[in-house]
C-alpha cells in the first residue's frame, strides 16, 4: 500500500481526518449546552491538528499557542450558530484556525486591511454545518495526498501560498513575478487535479 | 462551460478569501441567488480545504496548551486524572485522620489504664491500711507529736500484717530523692523497709509481712536516693521509738 510509505506526520494527519472528522453532532450539542467536558473533548479531537496547521503557517510556537487558544475560544463563543445535529465540526475548526493564523501573518507583514473582515465573514458556522462522514473519509484524504504529490512544483507552490500564506492570486503573481493569468492557470489546474482525485475516489 | 461550473472551480479560493475583491463579490452575488448546485459545490470545497489543511506536518502542542484553552473559555479542567489524584489525596487525609484518631484513642486508653492501675493500687493500699486499723492486735506508735516541724504521724504495728506508716507535714522529696523507711532492731543496724514519696505533705507507707515486734527498737524514715540505700545516708526525718510494746 502506497500510504504505508507516507511520512509519519502525514500518517497522523490522515488519522485526524479519518478518526476525528467524525460525527460531532453530540459534541456540538454538548458545547451548546455549555457542558464543561465538551470543551475538553473538542480540544482532544482538534487541538493537535489545529496547532499543527497554525504552526505551519506562523512558524512560531508561542504565537501558535496564542492562536490555538483564540481559535477554540471563537468556536466556543460561536457554537450556538452551528447548525449541526450531525456531521463534523472539523472543517469549521480548521477554517477558524487557518484564518486566525493568516490574520496574524498579515498583521506582522503589514498586510492587514479588509482581509480580516473578509475571513471573519467566510467562517460563519452556518456554512460549515451538515458535513457527513463520507465527505471527509480516509480514502479521500489518501487520494488527496497522492494527488498533491503529483502536482508540478509551481502548482504545489501556489497551493501552499493560498492555504498557508493567505495570498490572493494577484498577490501570488506579484510574489512569484509571474503574469496573473499564468498564476490563475496554475491555481485552477492544481485545484482541479485535487478535486478530481477526491471526486474519483468518491465515485469509485 | 456554464457559469455555475466557472464558479465551482473557484469555491476553494473563495472560501480561503484568496480571490480578488471583485471576484469575491461576484461569487457572493451568485450564492445569494440560492443556487443549489453551487451550494453543494461550496460544501465540497470547504471539505477539501479542511483536508488540505490537515496535511500540515504534525507538531505535538505542549501539554499546557489544553489548560490555557480551557481556562481561556472559562472552563476548568476536571479530568479523571485530577479526580483520581483528588480521591487519592482524600483517602490519604482520611487515613491520616483515622491514624491520628486511633493514636489519640490508644493514648487516651493507655492513660485511663494507667490511672485505673494507680487507683486500683491506691485502693488496695487503703484496704490494706484499713485492715491494720481495724485489727485490735495493731499497736499504734505516734511520732513528732506537738511539733509543727519535723513531721508527725503514726506507725501502726501488726505482727502478721507488718508496719503501716502514716505521716503528715512531710515535704516532697527533692528531685532524684525518695523517702526510705527503716526498721531498726533493738541493738541492731537499720534494715531497709521500702521507699515512698510524699504527696500534698502526707504519706502512707506499708511494710507487708510478719514482723517480730518484740525485737524492734524503732521505725525511722530518711531521705535517700530514688534507688534506695542499704543503710541510712542522711539524718532521719522521722524516728518512732517503739518503747513499751
Amino acid at each position: 500500500m502506497f500510504w504505508k510509505l507516507l511520512p509519519l506526520g502525514f500518517a497522523y494527519g490522515l488519522l485526524q481526518v479519518s478518526l476525528r472528522f467524525k460525527n460531532d453532532g453530540d459534541l456540538a450539542r454538548r458545547l451548546k449546552a455549555r457542558d464543561p467536558r465538551a470543551m475538553s473533548d473538542l480540544y482532544d479531537r482538534y487541538g493537535r491538528v489545529a496547532y499543527s496547521l497554525i504552526y505551519r503557517i506562523v512558524r512560531d510556537s508561542g504565537a501558535a499557542e496564542d492562536l490555538v487558544q483564540e481559535t477554540f475560544l471563537r468556536v466556543w463563543n460561536r457554537i450556538q450558530s452551528f447548525d449541526g445535529q450531525r456531521g463534523s465540526l472539523g472543517p469549521w475548526v480548521m477554517a477558524v484556525a487557518r484564518n486566525r493564523a493568516i490574520d496574524y501573518l498579515r498583521s506582522t507583514d503589514g498586510r492587514m486591511s479588509a482581509g480580516a473582515l473578509e475571513l471573519d465573514r467566510l467562517e460563519r458556522p452556518a456554512a460549515f454545518s451538515g458535513f457527513d462522514d463520507g465527505t471527509l473519509s480516509l480514502d479521500r484524504a489518501r487520494a488527496l495526498k497522492a494527488a498533491f504529490e503529483k502536482l508540478t512544483p509551481t502548482q504545489k507552490q501556489v497551493i501552499e501560498l493560498a492555504y498557508y500564506e493567505g495570498l490572493s492570486q494577484s498577490e501570488m503573481a506579484e510574489r512569484m513575478q509571474q503574469p496573473l493569468g499564468t498564476v490563475k492557470t496554475w491555481v485552477r489546474g492544481a485545484l482541479k487535479a485535487l478535486r478530481d482525485e477526491i471526486a474519483g475516489e468518491a465515485t469509485a | 462551460m456554464s457559469r455555475c461550473q466557472d464558479f465551482s472551480e473557484e469555491f476553494e479560493l473563495y472560501a480561503l478569501g484568496a480571490l480578488d475583491p471583485a471576484e469575491m463579490a461576484e461569487v457572493d452575488a451568485h450564492l445569494r441567488e440560492g443556487c443549489a448546485g453551487c451550494e453543494a459545490a461550496l460544501k465540497n470545497a470547504l471539505a477539501m480545504n479542511a483536508m488540505v489543511m490537515s496535511m500540515a506536518p504534525d507538531v505535538v502542542p505542549p501539554a499546557r496548551l489544553k489548560r490555557r484553552v480551557l481556562s481561556g473559555a472559562g472552563v476548568h479542567r476536571m479530568s479523571w486524572g485530577w479526580l483520581g489524584a483528588l480521591a487519592a489525596a482524600s483517602m490519604l487525609m482520611i487515613a491520616l485522620w483515622l491514624s491520628v484518631q486511633e493514636r489519640s484513642r490508644a493514648s487516651e486508653l493507655a492513660q485511663v489504664r494507667r490511672t485505673l492501675i494507680q487507683v486500683s493500687a491506691q485502693r488496695d493500699r487503703l484496704l490494706q491500711a484499713l485492715s491494720f486499723l481495724d485489727d485490735p492486735v495493731t499497736q499504734p506508735v505516734s511520732f513528732g507529736k506537738g511539733q509543727a516541724l519535723p513531721p508527725h504521724g503514726n506507725v501502726f504495728l501488726h505482727p502478721k500484717l507488718g508496719v503501716l506508716l502514716i505521716a503528715s507535714n512531710l515535704p516532697p522529696a527533692q528531685p532524684g530523692k525518695a523517702y526510705q523507711m527503716w526498721v531498726i532492731p533493738k541493738g541492731g543496724s537499720p534494715r531497709p523497709a521500702g521507699l515512698f514519696q510524699a504527696e500534698g505533705g502526707t504519706a502512707m507507707h506499708i511494710l507487708s509481712g510478719p514482723v517480730d515486734l518484740s525485737s524492734m527498737g524503732a521505725v525511722a524514715v530518711s531521705v535517700e536516693p530514688e534507688s534506695g540505700s542499704q543503710a541510712p545516708t542522711t539524718t532521719p526525718v522521722i524516728v518512732a521509738a517503739l518503747t513499751g510494746l
